[in-house]
């Protein structure tokens, strides 16, 4: 009895520890955003809260919370409601399998635990692209219940997206996992370790023989940024077509849930880029693990690599929100169809033909 | 008598009432019976030796005490010959009507349009005379007739069909429409299919984020492609062509800066032109150079404006800030040429304000010098990207002949391969003594006309370079008392000049008996400005030819068949700026 008690504490505190973070990371990213915007734009971004600026989302934060909450006349109300949670939530519930550092047991009063995964279960990925799927519904369900021409176009441009781009999502990572043998995070995270070629090229599935997936973590990145509906692919939310797209009738912190779930997201699917093409908490080279001779604090540098994977793929969406006009509907379908999801059948045909051929490079 | 109008006279005795031209201001002018009209327009349009193919404007004149009140003006140009000319008729009080030429020009649609609108003369065969600038339900009267008071009518809280704050918002259904104020805005012709459809009529703007300040398209959609756009303009109606009556020639000059608000100087370039060509006065060539100057300065900030949000509606933010970078430069040298950055208030009727100080100069070279290197900066991000060309390219396309029935001037028209650039084909300034290009295009396309602004840019900067080597000396404005105040310190000291001063600040000056019509190539296209002058201090009529309204007519051709997000890179394309538009 004790047993499990304890084991539902250190669950719920790691869970609220990784959701702090995330949210957190959130707050961070909207200011971070405007700042690398606004430097990529020859201007300053946000000056004015705080030094430099930095309190900026706490200003934000305040601002959407005492925000009037408006439903729209002939709004279905329920789902109106609903949408927002149904956004967010699938978004957060990903990290639960996230794997942030080593994977080390700690016996904490005879309970043992994995302090750096909330949950290592052995269909890890699976799991995480079946609860984005569900964050489809909350786009989608917003652009419908809103009673507003803007929202449904919205939707249905979000509907269409969404699926075809899932579709890329789930097939570039077919070849991550016929190398790695596994579904589960930590696994795939600990085939990555060491490195070839003379020791100079780290053995991550983006680089590692028998064939390297770089250009399957293009293809994910790229439908990765289309599910997060991020510019170039933002136009269910098209601000200069569509107003705001499947929100455009929410307000307040209705409409800070969207920005959440959309900002999660982004932290979701770095996270995923890092683990399963960039080796996770794996450092590039054994020397650049710093923790010298103190081997319990190996974790800390595991964290470090992981946060700095997950900040370069974020700041990579800031790049190329800065650099890429709007693709248009036809052209994203187009896109999608004609160009991803070949190169991602291309790449599984590829790796599975090199992967029967060397079966233990 | 000039070859036009000896082939009309001889071509239609009976209809032609008089026939002028006026040799001391250029314009050929012939008076047609309201019956004849059709005829002479058509033989106008498509004879090969007078080939008006463009149409410029169409406008309408009030004369209260004359048999046949109303008169309707026409002016045609031919682009091949490079003629204008002014077609006038007469249509009496109790049945104002003449026939519509909109089935020869299209252009004519929303032009024939505004004269209904503002002045109540019916177009027979008109496809679809409604108001435009007013309110569809405006039941005041027409405002441009001379009894229609030029005064207000109260407090705006006092109209009652505006809608007070207080009073609780009635609760619509979209159900309750009835069909005939739908139907305006479907295209109605829709192919028969066995599946059931329901069309969506798309509402975009007064408020939305890219229409360019308060313009509103009605769509019908067939799932995300465009069955028909109708444009509902007049947000931005402030009746400154009513407001000019009432105002002294010098008075006009600051609304003109409200038109196209972008580049506001080249309003006022328009003007002061119109108003010279009027008076039949000559500018100082210093003046002259200044005057080219300043206007491709405001060529370079309204396409760097341009530019800008073309990209940002496309969604390419980062030029957007880059051109605003470079724009604030420009600012900074307008600010430092008359004090202000957005309603600049620099020429004036015969010649400029002040002198160029030697820091403008040094400041403009220094812009000069730095411009081509950020024109390439743009084109880093946009030209090479695929996406933008994937964008642009075959995005609204207009062939050259459409473009020109159409009566579209400006980077509209020289997108479709049409060589027509005022600059060139009546040069004004000092566009004949310096060496440039006029951009052409080839397809017609978004690309095309992005392309042609682009190029512009750097016509322009050559135009300054040259205008500036050039310079000569000599005053910045003429010397002309009865039309141009005297300075200031002659004022204080010398008695005759207090007399000119205070007779044109409290009369205003009188030109004499006549009417004239002057094109100025602004960044938009053709801004046109028509004079009607009864030799008193006020202008008796004053018509704005105003480039983004005549584009707007255009819209639904070009828009018809393409998709939501191409709506509005339409717009943009069009580099329309409502105040201008509206008026």
């Amino acid at each position: 009895m004790f047993e499990t008690s304890l084991r539902l504490a250190l669950t719920l505190t790691q869970i609220g520890v990784v959701m702090g973070i995330v949210l957190l990371t959130v707050a961070i990213l909207t200011l971070l955003e405007r700042k690398v915007l606004a430097w990529m734009q020859d201007r300053m971004g946000p000056m004015e809260v705080g030094p430099y600026g930095i309190l900026q989302p706490v200003a934000d934060g305040l601002k959407l919370f005492f925000k009037e909450d408006i439903i729209p006349a002939g709004a279905n109300k329920l789902l109106f409601s609903l949408a927002p949670i149904l956004s967010l939530v699938p978004a957060l519930i990903g990290f639960a399998v996230i794997p942030f550092g080593p994977n080390i047991s700690v016996e904490f009063f005879g309970v043992e635990f994995k302090p750096f995964v909330i949950s290592d279960i052995n269909i890890g990925i699976l799991y995480i692209l079946a609860f984005a799927s569900i964050g489809a519904y909350g786009v989608i369900l917003a652009g419908w219940s809103s009673n507003s021409k803007y929202s449904l176009l919205g939707g249905l441009r979000a509907a269409a997206q969404l699926i075809s781009y899932e579709l890329n999502v789930a097939l570039s990572i077919v070849g991550v996992l016929l190398l790695a043998g596994t579904l589960s995070m930590v696994k795939i995270v600990e085939a990555q370790g060491g490195n070839w070629f003379f020791g100079i090229i780290p053995n991550w599935f983006a680089f590692a023989l028998p064939f390297p997936q770089f250009v399957a973590f293009v293809v994910f990145y790229l439908a990765s940024v289309a599910e997060t509906n991020r510019l170039p692919f933002d136009l269910p939310e098209a601000e200069s077509e569509l107003v705001a797209g499947f929100f455009t009738e929410y307000s307040g912190m209705r409409f800070a849930f969207f920005f959440l779930a959309e900002y999660a997201n982004m932290i979701l699917v770095s996270c995923v880029a890092a683990v399963l093409f960039f080796g996770g908490w794996q450092a590039p080279w054994p020397f650049l693990q710093f923790h010298g001779s103190l081997e319990h604090l190996a974790w800390l540098s595991g964290i470090f690599w992981f946060t700095i994977k997950v900040y370069f793929f974020l700041f990579m969406f800031f790049w190329i929100r800065a650099t890429l006009p709007r693709l248009r509907y036809d052209q994203l379908m187009r896109f999608g169809w004609k160009v991803l999801l070949p190169i991602a059948l291309g790449n599984v045909v590829v790796t599975s033909i090199m992967a029967y051929i060397f079966p233990n490079s | 008598m000039h070859r036009v109008l000896e082939t009309l006279q001889s071509k239609f005795p009976s209809t032609m009432v008089s026939v002028r031209e006026d040799q001391m201001r250029g314009d050929l002018s012939v008076q047609v019976s309201a019956e004849g009209l059709s005829e002479v327009a058509k033989f106008l349009h498509d004879d090969p030796a007078l080939a008006f193919d463009h149409i410029t404007d169409i406008c309408s004149a009030d004369y209260p005490d004359d048999l046949e009140r109303f008169e309707v003006i026409y002016h045609f140009l031919s682009l091949p010959t490079g003629t204008r000319i002014r077609v006038k008729a007469r249509v009496p009080e109790e049945n104002p009507s003449i026939a519509s030429v909109s089935h020869i020009w299209k252009g004519a649609n929303f032009l024939e349009r505004e004269v209904f609108d503002l002045m109540g003369i019916r177009f027979e065969g008109h496809p679809d005379l409604r108001r435009i600038l007013l309110p569809e339900d405006f039941d005041e009267g027409y405002p441009l007739r001379k009894d229609f008071p030029a005064e207000g009518k109260g407090w705006r809280s006092n109209f009652d069909f505006l809608p007070k704050l207080d009073e609780p918002v009635s609760a619509w259904n979209e159900a309750d429409i009835p069909e005939d104020q739908r139907h305006v805005f479907m295209a109605g012709d829709s192919p028969e299919s066995s599946k059931r459809t329901t069309e969506l009529l798309l509402n975009m703007g007064p408020q939305h984020p890219a229409t360019h300040g308060v313009l509103r398209v009605v769509l019908e959609l067939d799932g995300e492609r465009v069955v028909k756009a109708t444009p509902d303009l007049g947000y931005l109606h402030r009746g400154v062509e009513k407001l000019a009556e009432g105002l002294t020639y010098m008075q006009i000059l600051p609304h003109t800066d409200r038109l196209d608000y972008v580049c506001a100087m080249t309003n006022n370039y328009a003007y002061v032109r119109a108003v010279e060509k009027l008076i039949g006065m000559t500018v100082p060539e210093r003046a002259e150079y200044i005057r080219t100057i300043v206007a491709e300065m405001q060529r370079i900030l309204g396409h760097l404006f341009w530019l800008g949000t073309q990209a940002l509606d496309i969604g390419a933010m980062t030029v957007f800030f880059w051109t605003f970078r470079e724009r604030e430069v420009l600012l900074d040298l307008f600010e430092k040429l008359c004090g202000a950055r957005l309603t600049y208030n620099y020429y004036r009727i015969g010649g400029v304000d002040s002198d160029f100080t030697p820091e403008i100069i040094e400041g403009l070279k220094g812009f000069l010098k730095s411009f081509p290197q950020h024109i390439h900066e743009y084109d880093v991000l946009l030209q090479r990207n695929r996406i933008w060309v994937a964008r642009t390219k075959g995005v609204a396309v207009i062939s050259g002949e459409d473009a020109i029935n159409f009566g579209l001037t400006g980077p509209v028209l020289r997108g479709s391969g049409v060589a027509y650039d005022v600059r060139k084909l009546e040069p004004y300034g000092a566009y004949d003594k310096v060496d440039w290009e006029v951009p052409i295009g080839k397809d017609g396309d978004t690309y095309d006309r992005y392309w042609i602004r682009i190029e512009e840019m750097h016509q322009s900067a050559r135009i300054i370079q040259q205008c500036l080597d050039q310079l000569p000396d000599g005053p910045v404005i003429a010397d002309n008392p009865q039309v141009v105040p005297p300075p200031k310190p002659q004022v204080m000291r010398d008695m005759e000049s207090l007399i000119h001063h205070f007779i044109l600040f409290t009369h205003g000056f009188k030109p004499p008996k006549g009417e004239t019509y002057c094109a100025t190539e602004v960044p938009k296209g053709e801004l046109g400005f028509f004079l009607i002058s009864d030799g008193g201090p006020r202008p008796y009529r004053m018509k704005i030819r105003s480039p983004s309204f005549v584009h707007m007519g255009a819209f639904d051709h070009m828009a018809r068949g393409y998709l939501i997000a191409d709506i509005v890179t339409i717009f943009g394309s069009y580099d329309i700026v409502m105040g201008e538009c509206d008026r």
